[in-house]
């Protein structure tokens, strides 16, 4: 394969790449460079590709992992700063989260990264759950299960956010 | 045939993934239990939403820079650069015994590059606007006192004034050694000048040193239990402030 056609199939994914970098990470400018990792990745790591692999999986694998130990990262900042904070005297308060009317977008959002992937993936890219178990390297039962769970997950937001209790029951 | 259906067989249905005859069972379940069927109905809808609401692509601007060629272009570059280097070795190594002493030292500081943190942070940090950081003062007593209680008894970022730059503010870097920090100075051309304070690598003290990445120079030392570094580009009249900087530290 020449490196015209290998080009040529990485520019097709990459629409696909970046809107889903960027449902995952929330940030424009993040996303771009979780791709262009990816890419990178997945230019130096061509040959080492199993022929069997599709492309689209084989590159969100590689989009998902970058993106955990980006995140691994940048946790480890935030552990930092934390610390750091801790012995700051209090100057401002903490920014206070406006409510705002939230959308389905909203909501997938505030889901934990991977309940995001999996819906992602799932319902917007069409990935297969065995596509899915390799990406995640679980077994496909798990899969189903987390599946169920996520959506459970987007369900209950959702409907938290149609019906917005005025009042808190207290027990 | 009234068998409850698996987890799998649900989100199959819910998919639209089931083959016929799975399917029709499925449609039988749900039917005898309503609450089942409302549940997997609104994860249909759900999903349905989701791809109506993101299946096209983000309001995100083109970006010229994620094109495969271009990435493999800035790839070859790179390995264009490390085989550039290799060569020069080989021809040092050649050259006899003071070349290859000399190439020992390259070979050193390509393996083991002196901070190369510092380098990495200003790369990130500097030019980046204000936004990235985690103190910002433009006064030394307030950086001073900031610094003094954070990393208790490193060297004080140096006042630069006399040369034009100011202090913009400190960024702070987890690095493997522990809590790093970066003051960034600019002057009023928006050149930078950042000086990088960590905790010493295990590697002991750094003695005074000098290194030069493509438009950069880094000069670093250790003051006081810490490793320091300035990192800024390449400039005689900066040289000469840095080292006036470096033997105020010292």
């Amino acid at each position: 394969m020449t490196d015209h056609t290998i080009d040529d199939q990485l520019r097709e994914q990459l629409p696909r790449l970046r809107r889903f970098a960027y449902w995952l990470t929330r940030d424009p400018a993040g996303a771009d460079d979780l791709v262009q990792s990816t890419l990178e990745r997945a230019l130096s790591r061509w040959n080492s590709r199993r022929d069997a692999t599709a492309l689209k999986p084989w590159l969100f694998a590689i989009l998902h992992r970058q993106f955990l130990s980006a995140r691994r990262r940048s946790r480890r900042y935030a552990t930092l700063l934390e610390r750091f904070q801790a012995t700051e005297p209090a100057e401002q308060p903490s920014a206070e989260r406006e409510a705002t009317a939230q959308s389905a977008l909203k909501v997938l959002e505030e889901l934990p990264s991977e309940q995001r992937s999996l819906l992602l993936w799932v319902s917007v890219e069409g990935l297969s759950y065995q596509e899915v178990a390799e990406i995640l390297e679980i077994p496909i039962g798990t899969v189903m299960s987390r599946l169920s769970r996520a959506r459970q997950a987007l369900r209950r937001s959702l409907e938290g956010e149609i019906r917005t209790p005025t009042l808190r029951v207290l027990k | 045939m009234n068998t409850t259906p698996s987890e799998y067989e649900i989100q199959a249905y819910v998919d639209g993934r089931l083959e016929e005859t799975r399917r029709q069972a499925v449609e039988f379940y749900l039917a005898q239990h309503p609450e089942r069927a409302l549940e997997v109905r609104a994860w249909q809808r759900d999903a349905q939403q989701l791809r109506a609401q993101l299946s096209g692509v983000p309001d995100i601007p083109d970006n010229p820079a994620l094109d495969p060629s271009r990435i493999r272009a800035r790839q070859r570059e790179r390995l264009r650069m490390r085989w550039a280097m290799a060569a020069m070795m080989l021809l040092s190594i050649g050259a006899g015994g003071f070349g290859g002493w000399q190439a020992r030292k390259w070979q050193y500081a390509t393996l083991q590059p002196p901070m190369a943190d510092a380098i990495q942070a200003y790369r990130m940090f500097a030019g980046d606007g204000a936004g990235h950081f985690d103190f910002v003062s433009q006064h030394y007593g307030d950086l001073r006192s900031w610094m003094g209680r954070h990393f208790a008894g490193a060297p004080s970022p140096p006042d630069l004034s006399a040369a034009g730059f100011h202090p913009v503010g400190v960024r702070l870097i987890a690095t493997s050694n522990g809590p790093a920090a970066m003051v960034l100075y600019e002057d009023a051309r928006g050149d930078a000048i950042s000086f990088y304070v960590r905790p010493p690598s295990v590697r002991g003290i750094l003695p005074l040193g000098q290194r030069r990445d493509g438009d950069l120079v880094t000069e670093y030392g250790s003051a006081n239990g810490y490793d320091y570094a300035f990192v800024s580009r390449t400039d005689p009249d900066v040289l000469k402030l840095l080292h006036q900087a470096m033997r105020s530290l010292t």
